[in-house]
């Protein structure tokens, strides 16, 4: 069955080839002229055989005298038109037509295909004249069959030439195909390795390395001025929550460490978010099964949740493993407890269900036009405005559910709050 | 405790350095990683600290080269590189333990009190060890069974995790972001009160029903448990 299905996969992998296809169908069309060029020669050839053979029956015909006394001779008969009754019926029937080609059940003097016309001796009385067209059948038949062996050969090599082209062409392209694969999903080592170019195919593999070192250039400097501006800011952070430690003891000093921890995290946050996004490959992914995933989070946030009064709920209908970063995962679900937690109502549901998994509240909500808007960086909501958070918590998910071609959904819950949804489209 | 400094900053160098001579460690500051190497080399340290973005030789460089050589004194690095793969780097190139900057100067104390007990051996219990004991408390792993003067205690998997990493660390601070890393393997801060919460609620089983606390916090610093 496997074995059944390999090879299927395998036949729909080269019929996406479209040079095999182009291949196919060229090959297609061309045995189809050539089986009609045969068919039309080879009826032709039979006419024209036929028309010579009339012509010299007629010749034969002028040149003799017929009489009931005129026999045959054993490649020619030659009969006055009262003078058929110990013939064969179809001659008779021949003769009806005025001549055509006469096949007999039985050979008469050795042969069973016969030519007849009805000509005019050389008196001008009309007589029948029939030669056996046996030879020349034969030469016809064996004709036709070099034809069609030919043409059957021809078309199978040309079959398998398009099928062999198109198998090479798809490779080519299954490689151009894998390593554009491999630079969307992050690993910018990627690269076809075409050193010669001898066609088309291979400029096109050779300018997309050029474009995967130009990318894999722009990415590193990018990673290394984010790794410069981390240290850049995090060194003078760093000082100022020193210096702040050493003042005395005083409600303006600890006010002013928090204030310094919020501006750390907000800019950890910030880093992360920009880690996520310039994300390599998928290294450090794992399968993680969602449900044990979120049963470890309500015991993490369930206490933290009841101890404000609200409650969480657990609602696992399916759980699918996916292939994940586990710790990116967490921290998004963890993000999205907190917005629950800040934003949302009383009531907090962690929720899984097949590939999906998200977090549902009973709050206010968000006006559904806003949703697009809620998952940039940084955009706060005025409705939220009163309350904590730097507003980075949701395009941190996005960040992370874009890693993982997640899709990130938010919808209105009934009958009020907010879902957002965490869908593991990607198999 | 001995410990070799390597932080090239002018302000932040000092006040490691300050600080933990004030705890009464002897503190040898370098600010260039060439110069730390040579004397990492040349003397014994009971611990390092190296910086990532030094002059001269990265941190990280300085390790690397120092684990070649077969020299297995821990080290913690501070860095201004907070990522994932930075830390991860850390860990690969043989450091024990990875501090992202800015950090308070209770939390560093803590880390080096850490991993200096762990080179001596000392308070930490064996790894392997399954049951631990600390006065009347017992905490069976194996049989995730805890009880405190023969009374049994219903403890969560993360309640049982948090109090096997204090109780194999008596008499020793910890803070929250070690109990985070540790405990709940998160290396970023959730805002909510997530240590907080289940330290209070370990606290209200173990310790409320009884006269003599184990778990106590230091304020603003973290916990310690136990002596």
């Amino acid at each position: 069955m496997s074995l059944v299905r390999r090879w299927l996969a395998q036949f729909e992998w080269l019929w996406r080839s479209s040079t095999l296809r182009l291949a196919t169908t060229l090959s297609g069309i061309f045995a189809l002229g050539f089986v009609i060029a045969i068919f039309v020669a080879l009826t032709l050839g039979q006419r024209a055989i036929e028309r010579r053979v009339d012509t010299t029956l007629a010749v034969l015909a002028q040149g003799a005298v017929v009489d009931q006394a005129s026999g045959d001779s054993p490649a020619l008969i030659l009969r006055a038109l009262d003078d058929l009754a110990d013939l064969p019926e179809q001659f008779r029937r021949a003769v009806s037509r005025g001549g055509g080609t006469v096949e007999l059940h039985d050979d008469l003097m050795r042969s069973d295909l016969w030519r007849v016309l009805v000509a005019q001796d050389s008196r001008g009385q009309p007589v029948m004249v029939a030669v056996p067209v046996e030879d020349s059948a034969d030469a016809q038949e064996l004709l036709a069959k070099i034809l069609w062996t030919t043409a059957a050969i021809v078309i199978v090599v040309a079959l398998a030439f398009g099928g062999w082209a198109g198998v090479l062409a798809q490779r080519r392209l299954a490689r151009i195909n894998t390593t554009l694969d491999l630079l969307a999903s992050g690993d910018f080592s990627a690269r076809t390795g075409q050193a010669k170019s001898k066609d088309d195919l291979d400029d096109m593999s050779q300018n997309l390395d050029q474009t995967a070192a130009e990318l894999e250039r722009l990415v590193s400097q990018t990673r290394h001025l984010s790794a410069s501006i981390a240290h850049d800011l995090r060194t003078p952070l760093a000082r100022l929550r020193a210096q702040l430690e050493m003042l005395p003891d005083g409600d303006g000093r600890s006010a002013a460490i928090e204030e310094a921890r919020g501006l750390s995290d907000i800019f950890d946050t910030i880093m992360r978010v920009a880690r996520i996004e310039a994300g390599q490959g998928r290294d450090g992914f794992e399968p993680v099964l969602l449900g044990a995933l979120v049963e470890e989070l309500a015991e993490t946030f369930g206490p933290v949740i009841e101890d404000v009064g609200k409650t969480l709920t657990l609602n696992l209908s399916s759980s699918a493993t996916v292939h994940a970063d586990r710790a990116m995962l967490v921290q998004a679900m963890a993000n999205l407890i907190q917005n629950a937690l800040v934003h949302g109502g009383d009531q907090i549901a962690l929720f899984v269900n097949g590939r999906k998994m998200g977090v549902v509240d009973n709050g206010a909500g968000v006006d559904s036009a806003q949703f697009a808007e809620i998952i940039k960086p940084m955009v706060r909501l005025d409705a939220a405005r009163s309350t904590q958070g730097s507003g980075l918590g949701l395009a941190l998910v996005r960040a992370v559910a874009d890693r993982h071609s997640a899709v990130l959904q938010l919808e209105k819950n009934d009958p009020q709050g907010l879902r957002v949804t965490l869908n593991f489209t990607d198999l | 405790m001995r410990i070799l400094l390597l932080e090239d900053d002018k302000q932040l160098g000092p006040w490691i350095a300050g600080g933990l001579r004030e705890e009464g460690h002897v503190v040898d500051h370098f600010d260039d990683g060439k110069d730390a190497l040579m004397a990492a080399m040349g003397q014994e340290f009971d611990l390092l600290i190296l910086d990532r973005m030094v002059p001269g030789l990265d941190g990280l460089a300085v390790l690397k080269s120092l684990r070649a050589s077969k020299n297995n004194t821990p080290a913690l690095f501070l860095t201004a590189l907070g990522e994932v793969d930075a830390r991860v780097e850390g860990f690969e190139a043989g450091g024990d333990d990875y501090l992202t900057k800015p950090f308070a100067f209770a939390e560093l104390s803590a880390r080096v009190g850490a991993l200096g007990r762990r080179r001596e051996g000392a308070d930490v219990s064996e790894p392997g060890q399954t049951t631990l004991r600390h006065a009347d408390l017992t905490l069976d792993l194996l049989a995730r069974r805890c009880e405190r003067q023969g009374q049994p205690i219903e403890l969560m998997a993360k309640e049982i995790k948090l109090l096997e990493y204090v109780m194999r660390r008596p008499g020793r601070l910890v803070t929250r972001t070690m109990l985070l890393e540790q405990v709940w393997d998160m290396s970023f801060d959730p805002t909510t009160s997530v240590v907080e919460t289940h330290v209070s609620r370990l606290r209200a089983k173990i310790d409320k029903p009884f006269d003599q606390a184990l778990l106590r916090t230091r304020r603003g610093e973290g916990y310690v448990f136990g002596a």
